[in-house]
């Protein structure tokens, strides 16, 4: 406890071991950002994390134009884990590059802002209009369970997962990461397509489509009913999903889901990851994804690892 | 102040009233910092399974020991978990804190404060500054029973008036709800003279509004602090939105205290 704990941002501690990835072209310092929707677009956490010592800052989805999102109430706790559905609130394109970005840009940040949209169209106006700013990397959302057009409807299905990647392709060189939902039979079939269509890493994995009921008062615990699950409760689902999806394409994978500590990074980046995202442990501690890049660190020294590639699919069975 | 995350040792944890609870905590950086409306969001020890933080109103604050003091209610999981914590044998607790907006009297000089159940809690640092300040201070209290109304004492020892109170049964005050008592004091004012220059009531969300509705038609400025389900409580998430008439605002920063007029409820 006491002043100098609390007074600074914490940043990465020193390390002998080689953090640097490479994720689809996208250099990062080591292997952590942080899950769209769970850190905003870091000014809320800059008391608490200096965010240009993260691999990267995913920012929260971005559309066109601001949307409103999902009634209330919109969160649920349940078992090891918690349910949302948001319904990708932000306050549109402009806002970003007017008011975060350059914020982002003056810490150092690396930065992946993650693309949302209604319509294959909308994906490509929002990294058209974002061309010009300060951005490492674009995430598209094909995956988000909470909103009614877009999202998760455009990628469980094959055909439409390759025309909006195609689409955001033929818009941008910068790397584009695409963004996958646990939600479908056969996640693989899902990530061939992306990668066939252009796309330069893959994340994955969104949330995992969930309930909650109140008993007593016969009502959902969300007002939309579903949402989306997160936390600690998904990570053998995604730690699955990563492993078979490496085995899948070969382009790299942003591992995520219900990742707390520098251990579990290490598990996802053993089966098949490249980086990783920490997400809901944001909202349980706030320097969560500082400590996940020492803890990383940490586990290569202890086990004699010099350069944290090494890790990468290294799970021997 | 800049948010801190500090860790604090639970001090005490005593059960004062049916089903009210009262804990103190060891956290000087918070307690030095904290203004009154101000929350904490706390990770509270042995929830295993449970992993979200809980936002708890700090009821008062003690800069020279370092030291807060939160009253709750046994609601849930978690708070009926708190209840069962042990000061010396359970784990510490962490609070980010100080979060979210303070109230605002700006340079009131009579004040009405109203306050519902546990929600007379987060108004007694309001209390205390406004008396320091030279504010003329009413307050009006309800509860179930006397037995919750265990914010009373302070409240009197504080200040010149004895706080107004309502009892849903009838053991203490007058019986019933205590809006009636709010009109009364608007109106015994406003046939003074001397009608309040400022408004703050916490408490259930109907309470809230009815009397948002009051001070709207007695012409009294007017805040209310609300509570919804949060997740992150620094603003990042956006799982505690309110409707206002300027779009949905976020409970944890952009409130907890807001403007009454421009809540849509």
């Amino acid at each position: 406890m006491g002043e100098i704990e609390n007074a600074l941002p914490q940043t990465t501690a020193p390390t002998k071991v080689s953090m640097a990835v490479n994720l689809g072209g996208l250099e990062m310092k080591n292997p952590v950002t942080t899950a769209s929707g769970t850190f905003a677009a870091g000014r809320e956490y800059g008391d608490f994390v200096d965010v240009g010592s993260l691999g990267a800052v995913t920012t929260k989805g971005v559309s066109l134009n601001g949307w409103e999102g999902n009634a209330s109430p919109r969160i649920a706790e349940t078992p090891s884990g918690m349910l949302n559905s948001i319904g990708l609130q932000n306050p549109g394109v402009a806002h970003l590059k007017e008011h975060d970005l350059p914020w982002l840009q003056e810490r150092g940040a690396t930065v992946i802002v993650n693309v949302s949209g209604h319509s294959f169209d909308e994906y490509v106006q929002v990294i058209e209009a974002l061309e010009d700013a300060p951005v490492d990397a674009y995430e598209v959302n094909i995956s988000c369970p909470n909103v009614d057009a877009g999202g998760m409807t455009i990628g469980t299905c094959t055909d439409s997962v390759e025309a909006v990647v195609g689409r955001c392709r033929a818009a941008t060189k910068r790397p584009l990461i695409v963004k996958l939902t646990p939600n479908v039979t056969d996640v693989a079939e899902i990530a061939r397509a992306a990668e066939a269509a252009g796309a330069d890493a893959l994340s994955l994995i969104n949330t995992l489509l969930g309930m909650a009921v109140d008993a007593k008062r016969r009502r959902p615990q969300l007002a939309r009913v579903v949402g989306g699950l997160s936390g600690p409760a998904v990570k053998p689902v995604a730690l699955r999903m990563v492993w078979e999806v490496h085995r899948a394409v070969s382009v790299p994978l942003l591992g995520m889901g219900g990742i707390s500590t520098g251990i579990d990074a290490v598990e996802f980046m053993l089966a098949g990851a490249t980086s990783v995202a920490a997400g809901t442990v944001n909202f349980v501690n706030p320097r969560a994804s500082v400590e996940i890049v020492d803890g990383i660190a940490q586990y290569c020294e202890e086990q004699g690892v010099q350069d944290v590639r090494e890790l990468i699919g290294a799970l021997e069975c | 102040m800049a948010l801190v995350n500090e860790r604090a040792r639970i001090l005490a944890n005593a059960k004062v009233g049916p089903n009210l609870y009262l804990m103190t905590l060891d956290a000087p950086d918070i307690a030095a910092g904290i203004e009154p409306g101000q929350f904490v969001h706390m990770k509270v020890p042995g929830m295993e399974a449970h992993i979200l933080r809980r936002p708890f109103s700090v009821y008062a604050r003690d800069v020279r020991t370092g030291t807060l003091e939160i009253l709750y209610q046994a609601v849930g999981f978690g708070s009926e978990h708190m209840t069962g914590l042990v000061p010396g044998q359970c784990g510490d607790a962490e609070l980010i804190g100080p979060v979210g907006r303070a109230w605002h009297p700006a340079d009131a000089k009579r004040a009405l404060l109203v306050g519902g159940g546990v929600g007379a809690a987060p108004l007694f640092m309001l209390a205390e500054s406004l008396a320091a300040a030279g504010a003329r201070t009413d307050v009006v209290l309800g509860a179930q029973t006397e037995q919750a109304l265990t914010c009373r004492a302070r409240y009197e020892e504080l200040l010149d008036a004895p706080p107004r109170c309502a009892t849903d049964d009838g053991s203490f005050g007058r019986e019933g709800f205590c809006t009636s008592l709010v009109a009364e004091a608007l109106a015994e004012a406003s046939e003074a003279g001397e009608q309040y220059d400022y408004l703050a009531v916490c408490g259930p969300e109907p309470l809230m509004k009815i009397v948002a509705g009051m001070s709207a038609e007695a012409g009294v400025p007017c805040e209310v602090s609300l509570e919804k389900r949060m997740a992150c409580g620094i603003g990042a998430c956006l799982s505690c939105v309110v409707d206002t008439v300027d779009g949905k605002k976020r409970a944890c920063v952009d409130g907890p205290v807001f403007d009454a007029r421009k809540v849509v409820w």
